[in-house]
């Protein structure tokens, strides 16, 4: 049930992505993914007993902050070119 | 009575806390304006803590607030202060609705029909002894200590990546100043 | 000995190949100038020969010379074992299971005389090049692809194998290309060359099936071993049908010896210059035809029906050749045709069975042709260049000792006695009507009416180039002289071996290894009329000559106005050429350009090649709509490719 519901949370994270224009909501729904992850890896954990989904977890968290880190200052710079947070009027990178 | 329930207690605020995740992740790809979705996100990322403190793991439930909430989301509301500012109102959705909509149901059919296929029916467990932040700290550092240092060479990278963009950004400022 | 003989002829090519053309002149010529760079005939001259010249001419007469006293050596070798046949195996060329494939020479009697011919007519037509050839610029190459001809021609004659004899008869070919095409400049002599070594080839098709055919019966290719093969009858005779390997190897003697149908490339191979239509195209190499049949006479004896068809195709060949030579205008086409007219007469003889009389005619042929070719050559030396009859005239006395020796050797085709030509013509003709292995009256008949009408041409040619009264161009008049001596000596000592040459009873010397054919008892009483009738007919040709052309031109031209359509015809060739252009050549071109080029190679090949090249593209083209740069759609392809993932997992996990 815990799977389902961590399914589910990637689910709906992986839908925000591909349904919501703006660029924070997106980046968003993306961290609300990695928490849908973190979910069934703690489940595996408990279930199994050995602490390997833990481990992950914690190494997750810190991957998502840097990633984090680095996603802002990046939409802070296309923002800045373009003047909108609307990503689907960012298509150069065609044919 | 009141025994019944609190035997059941657990599962039932596990359940409760499922439900509310779940609201807090739909009301994420609903609502219009950033600022609520980042709260929405906020409050399920909080009940998630409160899953894994359900759970045993209590550590990593302290660090999903302390990081999560407290890092990452206090940074994306920032940037939504920030940048909203100059922001009017846009179009919500992409045009690829319905078809998320149909991959994202038959992506959920599928993993749910894996998980009931293979996995054995496993309940919650308060299996809280193995999971104390003595064993984890050993097991980490002495099993998992690979781990460890490969993410730091990732930490190092990304901070690499950080200076090359405040440089990469100083230069077409100027350019764009002087050019 | 046998293979020093060979190669002396090649050591001349190497020589004068690598030394002497452009590439080495440099080296060999004096202080003094260089060689004039045009041919040109008879205009103000310095030295003929020049230091560099001197040394090509001595190297390149002088290694045929020495093969041509060797070859008397051997033969007086031979004579001291009492013929028996010298075998000489120079080099193992190849072992492959049971049978062994080796360059060995063999030297009879047979081969005595013919390689005496090669190296000793050959020789001298080198020395009378040297004259011919002094201005021309090429003089060198020249006498390179001399050398290398009578390299291979000897490799023809004494090898003992078909399959050396096979090197020689293609590597004559390829001599023959190279000289028809000596002045490739323009394209026309070219075309003649290549004329010639592709009508060669269809020849040659049939002779490699006739070797294949005899070395699957018999398992060896030496030329003595299958005689031997074919002597023996009955159930011990070779499973292959003598008449079949018979018509088979005469099929290459016909591309070779240039019967009919395969007749077309010797006239114009008279684009070469003259020494190379004296040695290639009248002495040696249209011989090879006539040897090879000789020397396989052991298959021939066996074979009467292939006997017959060569007796037949001889004697259509001659009529033929003769019948077209009687209007030709350029001295070298007469002669060209002439030689096809005589070697259809040697086919005749061998069809018969009177193989040494072939041979005979041959050696007395190379005499009078050789000197009739060369004389023509001193003709148009002396007139700068002209070679058609109606420009000529008026020459006996002007250039005497060309109009004598090619006087002697016109008697001596024409058959008047007792030259050499009266010799071995009325053998042919007599054994054309009384041998018993196929002579008749009819093949008689038509052989003597071609010698009627090669008298008649024949004393055409001599009347029309010398002793009408002149209609040459003034300035062309002005600057006739009589050729150097290089050139003039040659010409006495053929014309002497045309007088004396009969003497030599060849079918008597050769008659242990080739033996004349029985002739039929109830006509041996015609024998000696025959000859005199022989005579008769060469007188006969030569009084309507000069009835026709000794009188004003008033005569000639009426002549040629009565039989107007037959004149057409004739000197049309027959149009043989335009023939075969229309039946073969277009066909084979409209086939070539629509089907295989058009079809196949620009439509199959190349379609198919460049249909998958833009079946790629488009097919890229298609794919690369995929990227529309839009993060949204990408995210979506990821979901769906999540899902596939899973699916797959069910089934391969």
């Amino acid at each position: 049930m815990l799977l389902a519901l961590a399914v589910a949370l990637f689910a709906i994270g992986l839908l925000g992505v591909i349904v919501r224009r703006n660029v924070l909501v997106m980046l968003m729904c993306m961290e609300l993914m990695l928490n849908g992850v973190n979910l069934s890896l703690v489940t595996f954990a408990q279930q199994t007993g050995t602490t390997v989904g833990a481990v992950l977890v914690f190494l997750t968290f810190v991957v998502a902050t840097a990633e984090i880190a680095l996603a802002i200052p990046i939409v802070l710079l296309l923002v800045r070119r373009k003047h909108t947070l609307d990503l689907s009027t960012y298509n150069e990178l065609n044919g | 009575m009141l025994d019944g329930l609190l035997l059941h207690l657990d599962t039932l605020l596990l359940f409760v806390f499922g439900v509310c995740a779940l609201v807090g992740a739909s009301l994420m790809i609903v609502l219009r304006q950033p600022m609520r979705v980042a709260m929405a996100l906020i409050s399920t990322m909080v009940f998630l803590g409160g899953i894994y403190g359900l759970l045993g793991v209590h550590f990593i439930a302290a660090f999903q607030v302390l990081i999560y909430v407290g890092a990452v989301m206090v940074f994306m509301v920032y940037v939504i202060m920030l940048l909203e500012v100059r922001e009017g109102r846009g179009p919500r959705y992409s045009q690829w609705v319905w078809p998320g909509l149909i991959g994202a149901a038959a992506l959920v059919g599928a993993l749910v029909i894996s998980i009931w296929a293979g996995l054995p029916q496993v309940g919650t467990a308060a299996k809280g002894a193995g999971f104390g932040i003595q064993s984890f700290a050993v097991s980490f550092l002495r099993d998992y200590w690979l781990h460890f240092e490969l993410t730091s060479v990732l930490l190092v990278a990304a901070v690499v990546a950080a200076m090359a963009i405040i440089r990469v950004n100083r230069r077409a400022d100027e350019k764009r100043r002087h050019g | 000995m046998l293979t020093l003989i060979v190669l002396l002829p090649l050591l001349g090519f190497a020589l004068n190949g690598v030394l002497a053309t452009r590439l080495g002149n440099t080296l060999w010529a004096p202080a003094g100038g260089t060689p004039a760079d045009e041919h040109d005939h008879g205009h103000g001259h310095g030295p003929a020969v020049h230091l560099g010249h001197k040394l090509v001419a001595l190297i390149g007469c002088g290694l045929p010379l020495l093969s041509f006293v060797l070859v008397l050596q051997m033969l007086g070798q031979l004579q001291t074992m009492g013929y028996a046949p010298i075998v000489e195996t120079a080099y193992e060329w190849a072992s492959v299971g049971d049978s062994r494939f080796e360059i060995a020479f063999y030297f009879d009697r047979l081969s005595a005389v013919m390689a005496l011919i090669v190296t000793g007519v050959g020789s001298v037509i080198h020395v009378y090049s040297v004259g011919y050839m002094a201005h021309d610029r090429s003089f060198g190459r020249f006498f390179a692809y001399l050398n290398l001809f009578l390299f291979f021609m000897l490799l023809l004659v004494l090898g003992r194998s078909l399959l050396v004899l096979f090197v020689g008869w293609e590597g004559v070919g390829l001599a023959s290309y190279l000289l028809i095409g000596f002045w490739f400049d323009d394209l026309a002599n070219a075309r003649a060359g290549k004329k010639a070594f592709v009508t060669n080839r269809i020849g040659d098709a049939g002779f490699l099936l006739g070797m294949f055919l005899l070395y699957q019966t018999l398992g060896t290719l030496d030329m003595d071993r299958i005689n031997a093969a074919f002597a023996f009858t009955g159930s011990a005779a070779p499973a292959v049908g003598a008449s079949l390997v018979g018509v088979l190897l005469f099929i290459g003697a016909m591309g070779k010896s240039a019967q009919i149908p395969l007749h077309v490339w010797l006239p114009d191979a008279m684009a070469g210059p003259t020494p190379v239509s004296a040695l290639i195209h009248a002495a040696t190499m249209v011989t090879a035809g006539v040897y090879l049949v000789a020397r396989m006479s052991g298959i021939y004896m066996q074979a009467p029906e292939a006997s017959m068809l060569i007796a037949w195709v001889g004697a259509g060949t001659a009529f033929f050749a003769a019948s077209v030579a009687l209007v030709q205008t350029d001295i070298k086409k007469v002669l060209a045709y002439s030689t096809l007219s005589q070697l259809g007469f040697m086919f005749i003889a061998l069809g018969v069975g009177a193989y040494g009389v072939a041979i005979f005619h041959v050696v007395t042929h190379a005499f009078f042709k050789a000197c009739l070719f060369l004389g023509a050559g001193s003709v148009i030396h002396a007139l700068g260049g002209e070679q058609d009859v109606r420009k000529m005239g008026g020459l006996a006395r002007r250039i005497p000792i060309t109009f004598v020796t090619f006087a002697i050797a016109t008697a001596a085709i024409a058959g008047l006695p007792p030259l050499a030509g009266f010799f071995s013509k009325d053998e042919i003709l007599w054994f054309a009507l009384a041998s018993t292995r196929g002579g008749s009256v009819w093949l008689w008949g038509v052989a003597t009416l071609t010698a009627l009408m090669t008298a008649f041409y024949m004393f055409r040619l001599l009347w029309l180039t010398f002793i009408v009264p002149s209609h040459m161009e003034p300035k062309v008049e002005h600057h006739v002289h009589e050729s150097p001596l290089s050139m003039t000596g040659v010409l006495m000592l053929l014309a002497l071996l045309s007088s004396v040459g009969g003497f030599l009873h060849l079918p008597h010397f050769l008659q242990p290894l080739l033996p004349l054919p029985a002739v039929d008892p109830h006509l041996h009483h015609l024998e000696k009329p025959l000859i005199v009738l022989a005579v008769l007919v060469a007188l006969a040709g030569l009084a309507a000559a000069v009835y026709v052309y000794g009188a004003p031109a008033s005569r000639a031209q009426a002549l040629q106005a009565r039989f107007a359509g037959i004149h057409r015809w004739l000197s049309g060739k027959y149009f043989v050429d335009e023939l075969y252009e229309a039946a073969i050549g277009r066909p084979l071109v409209w086939v070539s350009d629509r089907v295989f080029l058009r079809l196949g190679d620009r439509r199959l090949i190349d379609g198919a090649l460049n249909g998958m090249a833009a079946l790629g593209q488009r097919c890229a083209a298609l794919l690369s709509r995929v990227q529309t740069g839009q993060l949204h759609l990408y995210a979506w392809l990821v979901l769906i490719g999540m899902i596939a993932t899973v699916l797959w997992s069910w089934r391969h996990v």
